[in-house]
């Protein structure tokens, strides 16, 4: 223990045209349990305050903190210095707008899909008695829906996909597990022609070529890979149903409850 | 009246994009059970070549090779338009991977630009190798090692054969991956069989080479 840091930052301010985009390195003590939101804070306390990183809830709830830590985009509040090497190379999160260092503005992208598939419960509002008792929910279907409700939207997942890095209107995996906690909830009146309106289409799951760097950088351990592959399939055969025999479809359908559940094969 | 076909600005109520999907990993999957079974079939000569010419025999005798030849070559050349969807042929996009590929050193995504390259190079060499063979049938053991040991189609075969084995391998795990077939639980255990499968394919075609070559004619 007690190893001598050396951590490497991406420095550069697009709002300052003086700014010339360089990495910049900084040495520092680590101590026990040291994370690296305490490395880049005391970093900016004690060395250079112009140091640009967003954090708000330091235990991997907020999103905020989300880098590209040697290569691989993770948590800052969520890595612990001691699980990476004495060198350490920090970048901003690809995709998104850089706001500046290691600042990014992943809400304006995130804001934009959400719009984009329609991300809340389509009800029917003209029959809505707000002095009735709520509609109950099984508990395990209710479990299901908030394993992909976790997601805190950090944009790793985002940042991990190549495909969402070659072609810029490329939903990701964070809004197909969206979309997919929407399709098992029963108070989502959507059919599968609106989902498939939304997400069946080369910019959402037919997009997606497999590379899974969402399912292997994902902070929550969302079930990014599974979920992927029930959306996928459940839309390419709503696609060819009448074309392809009932029989056919339903032998290759994924069993269980609509846009769920996880199983081992 | 149907606007969408007439202006963009009427968003398309089609099901084609479900449906080029289905049809790319349809016929995948169907180029992957073809390339093992014709591998499995030639690799007959390894144990005789009277044993590989019976069955090219029963292969034109039932017209499957002058009708399913050209038909697979055709489902061939669909699957790499339908493929080449996603290929990075930008410049810009071709940066934005490699760049990619190189900050997260990670094996699915370097795989699938393996793919890309084995993809344009099987097209092209598959297509020299189909035309041959199917513009000269019958197709028989003393043929196909004149073929091999007159020198520049050895070379050929030496590169066809990795390059098809590896994009088969790597696809037969993807279409898994991508479909839901393959669980996260179970991600690992086909990572290594897809190696164990490439490696095995590629052993007994360049055995069947080996064979080829040493066969006296």
């Amino acid at each position: 223990m007690n190893r001598k840091l050396h951590i490497k930052i991406f420095r550069y301010n697009p709002l300052d045209p003086d700014s010339r985009p360089h990495m910049q390195s900084f040495h520092i003590n680590e101590y026990d349990s040291m994370t690296l939101f305490i490395a880049l804070t005391q970093i900016r306390d004690e060395m250079d305050p112009s140091l640009k990183f967003d954090f708000c809830c330091r235990a991997g709830i907020c999103g905020s903190c989300g880098m590209v830590i040697n290569g691989r985009p993770g948590l800052a509040c969520h890595t612990q210095t001691k699980d990476l090497p004495a060198e350490i190379t920090l970048h901003p999160l690809p995709v998104f707008k850089l706001l500046g260092d290691l600042s990014v503005d992943t809400g304006t992208w995130f804001r934009d899909v959400g719009t984009r598939i329609e991300a809340w419960v389509h009800g029917n509002d003209a029959a809505f008695d707000p002095a009735a008792e709520e509609v109950r929910m099984e508990n395990a279907l209710a479990e299901e829906i908030f394993e992909l409700d976790r997601c805190i939207e950090c944009g790793c997942c985002i940042a991990a996909c190549g495909t969402a890095r070659m072609r810029e209107d490329f939903l990701g995996a964070a809004s197909i597990a969206r979309i997919a906690r929407f399709a098992m909830d029963p108070r989502d009146l959507r059919s599968d022609d609106a989902y498939y309106d939304v997400i069946g289409n080369d910019q959402g799951v037919f997009g997606c070529m497999g590379l899974l760097g969402c399912q292997d950088v994902c902070p929550k351990h969302l079930p990014l890979q599974d979920q992927l592959g029930i959306m996928r399939r459940m839309l390419a055969l709503h696609s060819v149903k009448g074309i392809l025999p009932k029989a056919v479809i339903a032998a290759l359908k994924h069993k269980g409850h609509k846009g769920c559940c996880h199983e081992k094969h | 009246m149907n606007l969408s076909a007439i202006t963009l600005h009427v968003p398309d109520q089609s099901k084609i994009a479900g449906r080029l999907d289905f049809v790319m990993v349809a016929s995948g999957a169907l180029l992957i059970l073809f390339l093992w079974a014709h591998l499995l079939l030639v690799s007959s000569v390894v144990l005789s070549p009277a044993i590989m010419n019976a069955l090219a025999h029963f292969f034109e005798a039932t017209y499957m090779a002058q009708v399913g030849g050209p038909a697979i070559f055709v489902v061939m050349v669909v699957h790499f338009i339908l493929a080449a969807r996603k290929m990075p042929f930008e410049q810009g996009e071709w940066k934005a991977f490699v760049t990619h590929g190189r900050m997260l050193r990670h094996k699915d995504t370097t795989l699938w630009l393996v793919q890309v390259i084995s993809a344009i190079v099987i097209l092209v060499l598959a297509s020299v190798h189909v035309f041959t063979v199917l513009s000269d049938l019958p197709i028989s053991a003393a043929k196909s090692a004149a073929r091999v040991q007159g020198g520049t189609w050895l070379s050929l075969y030496l590169v066809l054969l990795p390059m098809a084995e590896m994009h088969v391998g790597i696809g037969f795990y993807r279409i898994g991956i991508k479909y839901g077939f393959i669980s996260s639980a179970r991600r690992a255990w086909y990572q290594r069989a897809e190696v164990v499968m490439m490696g095995g394919f590629v052993g007994i075609g360049l055995l069947t080479l080996a064979r080829l070559y040493w066969l006296s004619i």
